[in-house]
């Protein structure tokens, strides 16, 4: 009885406890099964981070954005791949007012670290409840790294680019360039902004290593004169390229908060001056090609020309009879004025519009100078004219109407892009070949016999014509007596021209050792002379052995023959017409009444018809 | 059977010892060893401030263990309750006279020492249940009453936990008890019921979080929201990740660590340098220590004849994978970020000495493992 009731309490309590056992074990083994699964889960999860993760970096990198310069700001070189312009990209600090923890500490730690910051107005805006602020731009790798050791919340860094011109100072006024937000504001950079942006790279025609030794030979004669400025062009007589381009004073671009003021501004491309003298070149031109005159013709030059109260005179004054390359050798007002007379006024109209010397040279630069003409043009005009006063041209607009005369006669449209190859350019026929052929005679006339003899650099090897130019400054009512414009315009070898050079310098000042001359014969023409001898090493020119000698005979066969038609005057000009004082009255009147300060206030002006630049009485007194 | 037994209990200091698993502590060393050498990189290559200290707690701890493991486990159960409340009463103490540390109250200073009384809790819990459900038949655990007890037993530490505020370890302890009345044959039915009632607590369980807590979890969900703030951890924690790699940086040649993107990367965040400096490698072959101990975890504790050793073994079992689970899936953004130490590898001594004091518990299952113990504590056959 006992064992028989004990057997089924037996098994029944075997039974719970087994089923207890199994219970616990099975859960003990269910709970094993979770530990491993759960192991296996970390396992995986290790497994993704480290490796399919590969970099780690957040997503935070990636939505970054640089929308201030997404593509890169495509380079800028000269036309021997030298880089004048690039790209550097950058790290530019910003702040969120709202995240940063401690404002008063935070600008305490980093104005440490970058001590260009204003303390007092950074904490101020760092204080307003905007969620965005600038710090400090384009910090170098080391500054953002030192920042970022700060660890200071809510500060974080833009990745941006910047504009780097390696030359600094040197293309300036070629290359122009960009403001804090990467645009282009001037020069190249601004003419070719979208093209830049679209990462098409730019070659230029100039030559960085020519643009180099021209810079330096201005700075040295703004230096000795002291001069206000100067203006240097270099143009490839056939193509047209400008090899290179100087305006001084100049600027540093890699420095965008200076740039402002007088250094902004291109005296090549945007100022516009009376030249002067270098104008007979053009008078001459036109005159044989023409016909009007031939190189034997002459005119008489003994005495001033007189118009009512007004006098034209001779500054290297023959009192005689001058023929035509006398003329230019000697500068003659006197002469080219008759001559100018001769041609006509429409005639010089139509030609100086040929030379490009009406209108605004199509160049690639936002920075480009509108002529100041005479309006209207009448014979008194045609007779300043001729000798480059009443008239204001840019350095590039004279500079491109020489080459047209050296080059056999083909007008060809300044660029500062490299040519490709040279190609042949369509130009456009001006004078015919002979009279270009006869140009460049009477160029190399003035240089080994006239003005320009401080050019002349024939005992080395190379022969350079061109001519000097002088001209009194405007200044409120009339002419600076002693400010001037001084410039010598040349082409070399003359014989064959390939490079046209305009050196011009802004109101110089005589020294001993020009016997206090500022006149462009003085001051621009040796300037061209060491420009012209300097490079020409420079890019391998060798020196001519046998020199053709200057056409002399020119000088006196011309001279011969004036002296043989002294007898019959070729016809007095007819300047003196009845009205002539009355246009010269207006013109005093429309000039005061402009109150032109200077040339280079002229330079912001639209272009003709305005006023007339130069007082006529002190014009027709000018040499 | 019986002779054994008695024997077993009867042991003597040296048979115990020899009993001891020894494979298992030089997988301990192992592990603290590989500790050592993350405290040395963490500060640069210095044995100060962390890595000595980190090696003597740990010699020191596996004295404790010993000692813990060649005591009776009778004596445990019998104490089971006086330690939990011991340690309850220290949880309270805390609460009224802890300091602040970081940003909570958790520490509390006796005078010769600053311990943590919310890690022992950790043990003690685990000891009080194994002895409460050891005591009870199946019949007693079908009660839906029996369970009275148990969930209190769980709640008032909770409670106290979380109002220090500490939510990786409440985390733990309702997860180790919950284990611990699975094991002991609750019905899973109770498990939804109470899963239920949570989530109904949930919203008001939000409302009483602290606003750092509740950013901290809306963080977890995306964390690039607020990549300086809350986030920032974790978002350096995977770009170390992704540094380390396959192979890792070196040894002391982690960035994330030495360029201190991750602050007090000894302590919590430890597993991330280890990370970057061994790579995918070595992450898992410190995995794979945490694995086998816990394989030996789960074997000691099937082994064990008696219900207590079975729980005490399981609960620490469970309780260590909770520390290397929490540790390893929060600092690789699995769950949220909570103050869950790495066992072994990361720095703070109450941690170390509180799970090598359950390891010697376990260690003591396995000594005793063969001895049998009756509802009252007695070794007996029922």
């Amino acid at each position: 009885m006992i064992a028989a009731a004990n057997k089924p309490a037996a098994l029944r309590i075997d039974g719970i406890r087994k089923q207890a056992l199994d219970t616990g074990r099975n859960r003990l083994l269910i709970t094993g099964v979770v530990l491993t699964l759960a192991f296996t889960a970390i396992a995986g999860r290790l497994v993704d981070l480290t490796v399919f993760k590969a970099g780690g970096e957040p997503r935070l990198a990636r939505i970054d954005p640089s929308p201030l310069a997404p593509a890169g700001r495509a380079d800028v070189v000269d036309r021997n791949g030298v880089i004048l312009a690039t790209s550097l990209p950058t790290a530019s600090l910003y702040a969120d007012p709202a995240k940063v923890l401690n404002a008063e500490e935070a600008v305490e730690r980093l104005v440490e670290l970058l001590p260009d910051l204003d303390h007092e107005e950074l904490l101020g805006r760092l204080q307003t409840p905007s969620r965005f602020q600038w710090v400090a731009r384009n910090l170098t790798p080391k500054q953002q790294y030192e920042v970022n050791r700060l660890g200071l919340p809510g500060f974080g860094f833009q990745r941006g680019e910047r504009r780097v011109y390696p030359h600094g100072r040197l293309v300036a006024h070629v290359i122009g360039l960009t403001d804090v937000d990467g645009r282009g504001i001037a020069g190249i950079e601004r003419y070719f902004d979208q093209t830049l942006r679209a990462g098409e790279r730019l070659k230029l025609a100039v030559d960085v290593r020519i643009q180099a030794l021209m810079h330096e030979e201005l700075a040295a004669a703004v230096e000795e004169f002291s001069a206000i400025g100067a203006a240097g062009l270099m143009l490839d007589a056939d193509t047209g390229e400008v090899v290179a381009m100087v305006s001084l004073p100049d600027f540093d671009p890699n420095e965008p908060s200076l740039v402002g003021g007088e250094p902004a501004f291109n005296r090549a491309t945007k100022g516009v001056y009376e030249m002067g003298s270098t104008f007979k070149l053009f008078t001459a031109a036109m005159a044989l090609d023409s016909g009007t005159v031939t190189m034997k013709s002459g005119y008489d030059a003994s005495r001033p020309i007189q118009i009512s109260r007004f006098v034209i005179r001779d500054y290297h004054a023959k009192n005689r009879w001058l023929s035509v390359p006398e003329i230019v050798v000697y500068s003659s007002n006197i002469g080219a004025a008759k001559m100018a007379v001769d041609v006509g006024t429409k005639a010089q109209r139509t030609y100086l519009g040929r030379f490009g010397l009406l209108t605004p040279t199509a160049i690639e630069l936002p920075e480009v100078g509108a002529p100041l003409t005479p309006a209207p043009w009448r014979e008194i005009n045609t007779m300043t004219v001729a000798y480059g006063h009443g008239i204001a041209v840019t350095p590039m607009q004279m500079a491109s109407g020489v080459a047209t005369l050296v080059n056999g006669g083909l007008f060809v449209p300044p660029t500062l892009l490299k040519r490709i190859d040279r190609r042949p350019v369509v130009g456009t026929r001006v004078l015919t070949p002979e009279t270009s052929d006869q140009m460049r005679k009477l160029m190399q006339l003035v240089v080994s016999n006239g003005t320009g003899r401080k050019a002349d650099t024939s005992a080395d090897g190379y022969v350079i014509g061109g001519k000097t130019g002088t001209a009194d400054k405007l200044a409120g009512r009339g002419y600076q007596k002693k400010a001037n414009i001084s410039s010598f315009v040349g082409a070399f070898p003359i014989d064959a021209p390939r490079y046209v050079v305009l050196v011009l310098i802004d109101e110089p000042k005589g020294n001993k050792n020009t016997f206090n001359y500022s006149t462009g014969g003085w001051v621009a023409a040796p300037v061209v002379a060491r420009i012209v001898k300097r490079m020409a090493t420079l890019i391998g020119m060798p020196p001519e052995r046998h020199l053709e000698p200057a056409p002399e005979s020119l000088l006196r066969e011309a001279r011969a023959a004036t002296a043989a038609t002294r007898a019959t005057p070729t016809p007095a000009p007819k300047a003196a017409a009845v009205n002539a004082e009355d246009h010269m009255l207006n013109r005093v009147r429309a000039v005061l009444a402009a109150g032109t300060p200077d040339a280079a206030a002229f330079a912001a002006r639209p272009a003709s018809p305005e006023p007339q630049p130069g007082h006529p009485e002190k014009a027709l007194a000018t040499r | 059977m019986m002779d054994l037994a008695l024997s077993r209990g009867q042991l003597t200091i040296r048979e115990k010892l020899w009993q001891i698993h020894w494979l298992f502590v030089l997988l301990l060393v192992a592990t603290a060893g590989v500790g050592f050498a993350m405290q040395y990189s963490a500060a640069d290559g210095r044995i100060e401030p962390w890595a000595l200290r980190h090696g003597v707690r740990f010699v020191a701890g596996l004295a404790v263990m010993i000692g813990v493991a060649v005591i009776d486990i009778r004596i445990w159960l019998r104490y089971a309750y006086t330690i939990y409340l011991a340690v309850l009463l220290l949880l309270g103490a805390v609460e009224i006279g802890g300091y602040m540390g970081m940003g909570a109250r958790r520490w509390l200073d006796l005078g010769f020492i600053t311990i943590q009384p919310s890690e022992m809790m950790k043990i003690a819990i685990v000891l009080a249940l194994a002895r409460y459900f050891h005591g009870g038949s199946l019949e007693d655990i079908r009660r839906p009453t029996f369970l009275a007890m148990p969930l209190l037993l769980v709640a008032a530490p909770t409670v106290l936990v979380l109002r220090q505020p500490g939510l990786g370890t409440a985390l733990m302890l309702v997860i180790a008890g919950a284990a611990i009345m699975f094991l002991a044959g609750v019905r899973l039915w109770k498990f939804a019921l109470l899963g239920v009632l949570a989530l109904l607590a949930a919203p008001i369980a939000w409302q009483r979080l602290h606003d750092y807590q509740r950013r901290r979890v809306l963080t977890f969900l995306d964390p690039e929201s607020d990549p300086l703030g809350a986030g920032y951890h974790i978002i350096q924690s995977k770009i170390a990740f992704g540094s380390g790699g396959l192979s890792g940086r070196g040894f002391m040649e982690g960035t994330q660590g030495h360029l201190s993107f991750l602050p007090e990367m000894q302590t919590d965040f430890i597993f991330t340098m280890l990370a970057e400096e061994f790579g995918l490698i070595g992450s898992l072959a410190l995995l794979g220590l945490y694995a086998v101990m816990l394989i030996y975890g789960v074997a000691i504790s099937l082994s064990a004849r008696s219900h207590f050793g079975r729980l005490l073994g399981m609960g620490v079992t469970v309780t260590f994978f909770l520390y290397v689970f929490i540790n390893m899936a929060m600092v690789m953004g699995v769950i949220p970020v909570v103050g869950v130490p790495l066992p072994l590898i990361s720095y703070g001594g109450t941690a170390m000495l509180t799970l090598l004091f359950g390891f010697g518990l376990l260690m003591g299952v396995w000594v005793h493992r063969d001895l049998p113990i009756g509802r009252r504590g007695a070794a007996a056959d029922d």
